[in-house]
């Protein structure tokens, strides 16, 4: 009986942790304030065609956002730009074209699209790749399809510290001495993403 | 903060987050708790006032909602503990924060401390911490603009008194010794009022306010004028 309840217990804590709704290891997260909507993130290690995939991104032949993973701190930073992305482009109110590129766009710290695109979207020497993907009442997602343009390893989103370039992300971001003893880095990014249209 | 009548306020819809649950209605938003991106968050939902003409109403929640935002960046920057912000919706005019999840306000530690009758002296230290962060504030040239204990919280355990700033939605940017004199005048009338006998500890607050602020003196001076001013005060002679 104990053994039973044991057991019981064990399986609800793997599903109600968040850190294993990672199924199948990439991360799924529905919007709130979208219900129709759910965002996945898939990250890649060890990849080989970023080149091709930067091409056929550009070309608008991935159905997805391609993001360089060494400027990601925690899946939270995706899950804010996206959100925000959603949100404008429900309300025709993006700067950017595309939703994706809206993504790309929101996780910048200032204003100027063409910088963001370069620094937060892949380059064609990048090894890593993350990649989100948006699916909604009038998309629905090939997860299979995709992971299988990517000529890499896809690796499960607890392994994202790895390849977070915490130096570059600073630099970056520009957090003052200040603010690194009231909060940790993700605060002063999330801060700066989500406020950086008053400033 | 009276509650303005569910009239209007009952218009506009709560945000859907996991968990909802109403905190507080005040007489300019309402505050809700919930899951947010997968974090415990708290939405700000500015509700319009009816008896406002529209296109006035429009303009002046959006730059409240415009101006919090803002202030709250301003205030991390310069490392004074606030809030994060999660995401700004200038449609409904709603802020999505961060939830101090456990959080006392400052209001309510002064008062169960002084009912406690115990060890009065962490209440100076708060309110020398109290002082060194609005010296810090206002030598960033950000006015709160609605200074109150109610407005200030503790992170859990309270007695660490690790303070944030909330509710910055009067807040504004100015240089100017009088804005910032009338900022402290705010909180002064707000503390004396709220919490019986606290003479000294405003008056610890103001001491280190003027040793931690460098442009200090002139804020004082005219923190002493206002009070000369205030209601009920005869300006004759």
């Amino acid at each position: 009986m104990f053994i039973n309840t044991l057991g019981l217990a064990v399986v609800y804590w793997f599903k109600t942790n968040p850190l294993f709704c990672y199924k199948m290891q990439h991360f799924t997260h529905q919007l709130e304030l979208f219900p129709d909507c759910s965002v996945t993130l898939i990250l890649f290690n060890d990849v080989k065609n970023a080149a091709a995939l930067r091409k056929k991104a550009m070309e608008g032949s991935i159905d997805g956002a391609l993001i360089n993973p060494a400027m990601i701190v925690d899946p939270f930073q995706i899950l804010v730009a996206t959100n925000k992305a959603v949100h404008l482009h429900r309300i025709g109110k993006m700067k950017t074209r595309t939703l994706y590129t809206e993504i790309i766009f929101n996780l910048s710290p200032n204003n100027n699209i063409s910088d963001a695109l370069k620094k937060f979207g892949i380059s064609d020497s990048d090894s890593a790749v993350l990649i989100v993907l948006i699916e909604d009442r009038e998309k629905t997602v090939n997860l299979d399809g995709i992971i299988s343009e990517v000529e890499g390893q896809q690796v499960s989103l607890t392994e994202l510290h790895k390849i977070t370039d915490t130096a570059k992300v600073k630099k970056m971001y520009k957090l003052t001495p200040q603010e690194e003893k009231i909060g940790t880095l993700l605060d002063g990014i999330i801060c700066r993403m989500s406020t950086k249209d008053t400033a | 903060m009276m509650a303005d009548g569910g009239g209007e306020a009952g218009e506009v819809p709560p945000p859907p987050l996991e968990g909802l649950q109403l905190v507080q209605q005040g007489a300019e938003a309402r505050l809700y708790r919930g899951r947010f991106l997968g974090r415990a968050a708290v939405a700000k939902l500015r509700f319009p006032k009816r008896y406002r003409h529209p296109a006035l109403e429009e303009r002046l929640s959006r730059r409240r909602t415009t101006q919090e935002a803002r202030a709250l960046l301003r205030c991390r920057r310069a490392g004074i503990s606030a809030p994060v912000v999660y995401f700004v919706d200038y449609v409904s005019n709603c802020i999505y924060l961060e939830d101090i999840v456990g959080s006392t306000t400052v209001r309510d530690y002064i008062t169960s401390v002084q009912q406690s009758g115990k060890d009065t002296s962490n209440l100076f230290l708060l309110a020398e911490k109290i002082g060194e962060a609005l010296a810090r504030m206002h030598d960033e040239d950000l006015i709160h603009g609605d200074l109150t204990t109610s407005n200030m919280l503790l992170r859990p355990p309270a007695e660490e008194l690790d303070l944030v700033l909330i509710d910055f939605g009067l807040s504004f940017i100015s240089g100017l010794p009088e804005d910032k004199g009338v900022d402290l005048y705010v909180l002064e009338k707000a503390f004396l009022s709220t919490h019986p006998n606290t003479d000294m500890l405003f008056e610890a607050l103001l001491k280190k306010y003027s040793t931690t602020s460098k442009k200090s003196s002139p804020v004082i001076k005219k923190l002493d004028e206002v009070r000369l001013r205030g209601r009920k005060r005869s300006m004759v002679g």
